[in-house]
């Protein structure tokens, strides 16, 4: 599903954010991408959505060649990737259900169909009852819970989760952790950048280990 | 899907337009100055101009006969006109004519004349000119040799008039054209500003609207589309405030304007072709702006 080769990615000043990266993630895998701050894992994350490109090495995504993706094809990329910001990225002045809509707004979604979706996935991450807050009132773990929906509107094929646990305590961590492995068990490819290593071992899942901008272990 | 996206376009088109509060306002405000000066000038220079044109069409030396001319002299006079190379055509308007004719130009006010008990207007040639004898010095010379004929008291010709309003409309053409493309271009900015801060204020919006995979032309549309609305929207105002001021000014002029515009049409407001023109313009002005201002951000 994710595929790359010999990935490096180099800013002005020579600042090496990843060198040499060689990986690859099987379709309707559960991955963590881990390491301490700094390691690359954010850099990474925004090479497969394309936010970023390399500065060498081939990156594939669901087949397309994201470093050779021409401009008109990167709508279609970005719907297949959900995408779950280590800053939330969420527009704190509009209600949660207006968070959402904007996605079924690209897409195109009748006002009816995401009305229902909305509601289906504010269930799911028991959000329901704050379909009519702004961001703003609510705690971390539900403005979490928020972008997790969001990233979840598109019904993507890969999911890339950036420290979804950040500034959570350990239940409600593993909480977010629960959800994302069910949306795995429904067929989404899933990626979850973090630095918390106990969480890793805590879930047995693959890890991919980052540090200085290298693949440094992977763990089963 | 196509009725999603029109109501998508038209939705964040408005919404747009309403963030974009005094911002909005400064820009639709900048480009009806914009155009209500251009537009003065344009008006000003067609309807002078067809004026100008007018006069030089029908234009004529005038020779006033004395009053104690017999009607022999008359006709000898008459003669002696159409034997100059260069006169087309003579008209001759006797006293009771001249009167009767500057009756018809003060309609509506002849109470002027009522305290009148002779006729104080002289007959008169009225000479047509050959086109290629309509300049000032041959107009000089004619006017020197009619003055030398028997009978003839006075001369009175405007070539010099009709010289200075024509160099004076391609002047005014002139200044319009330059004073428009100066506005027109400071308006652009202007737009360009207003937009580039309605695509900040929006800045995170858009971010996201790309990150779940909008096209670049989905956030960029309706940005235009909003800058397009202010430029056709100013140079509506304008259009309307102008044709405003142009009644008042009829209105104003009212009582001499017929006296000035004896004969010919009384001033008229632009056309359709010009109305249509300049909110085109203007809406154009407003979509490059607006395009310019997306476009670096979105590079970005």
């Amino acid at each position: 599903m994710i595929q790359m080769f010999h990935v490096s990615k180099i800013y002005p000043k020579e600042v090496v954010a990843l060198s040499d990266i060689t990986l690859h993630v099987q379709k309707g895998e559960f991955v963590f991408l881990s390491g301490p701050s700094g390691a690359g894992k954010t850099t990474l994350l925004r090479l497969i959505f394309r936010d970023e490109l390399p500065t060498s090495g081939q990156i594939l995504v669901n087949g397309r060649n994201v470093v050779r993706l021409r401009e008109s094809k990167l709508p279609a990329l970005r719907r297949s990737i959900g995408v779950i910001f280590q800053d939330f990225k969420l527009l704190m002045d509009r209600t949660v259900y207006d968070n959402l809509n904007l996605v079924a707004r690209v897409l195109g979604v009748p006002e009816a169909v995401s009305r229902r979706k909305i509601g289906r996935l504010l269930k799911e991450v028991g959000l329901l009852r704050k379909a009519d807050e702004t961001p703003y009132k609510l705690s971390g773990g539900e403005q979490q819970r928020v972008a997790i929906a969001r990233a979840l509107m598109s019904d993507p094929a890969i999911l890339l989760a950036d420290e979804p646990t950040g500034n959570l305590d350990q239940d409600l961590a593993l909480d977010v952790m629960r959800l994302l492995v069910e949306v795995n068990i429904r067929g989404t490819t899933v990626v979850v950048a973090t630095h918390n290593r106990r969480l890793v071992s805590e879930m047995g899942q693959r890890a991919l280990i980052l540090k200085q901008g290298r693949l440094m272990e992977e763990i089963h | 899907m196509f009725w999603e996206r029109l109501r998508h376009l038209l939705d964040e088109t408005f919404l747009n337009f309403r963030r974009g509060g005094w911002g909005v306002v400064a820009s639709i405000g900048a480009i009806t100055v914009a155009f209500l000066v251009t537009g003065t000038f344009l008006l000003l220079t067609l309807n002078l101009g067809t004026v100008v044109a007018q006069w030089a069409e029908d234009f004529q030396v005038i020779a006033f006969l004395a009053d104690a001319i017999t009607p022999e002299q008359v006709t000898l006079l008459r003669k002696r006109l159409e034997g100059e190379l260069a006169v087309r055509e003579v008209t001759y308007v006797s006293r009771e004519e001249a009167l009767a004719d500057f009756r018809r130009q003060i309609r509506g006010q002849e109470s002027l004349l009522e305290g009148l008990k002779t006729n104080p207007l002289p007959a008169s040639f009225q000479l047509r000119i050959q086109k290629e004898y309509q300049t000032p010095t041959a107009l000089g010379q004619l006017a020197v040799s009619l003055r030398r004929m028997e009978g003839v008291e006075d001369v009175l010709y405007g070539q010099e008039w009709v010289d200075r309003l024509t160099s004076l409309v391609q002047v005014m053409k002139i200044l319009g054209i330059v004073i428009g493309a100066v506005l027109g271009i400071a308006s652009l900015f202007i737009v360009a500003n207003t937009i580039r801060l309605a695509v900040y204020a929006r800045a995170q919006e858009i971010e996201i609207m790309r990150l779940v995979g909008a096209s670049r032309s989905y956030v960029q549309i309706p940005l235009i589309l909003d800058g397009t609305l202010q430029g056709g929207l100013g140079a509506a105002l304008a259009l309307g405030m102008l044709y405003v001021l142009f009644r008042a000014t009829l209105w104003q002029l009212g009582a001499s304007a017929p006296l000035i515009f004896s004969g010919g049409e009384l001033g008229r407001f632009l056309d359709v072709e010009y109305r249509m023109g300049m909110v085109g313009v203007g809406a154009l002005l407003g979509a490059v702006g607006s395009l310019v201002a997306v476009r670096r951000f979105l590079r970005a």
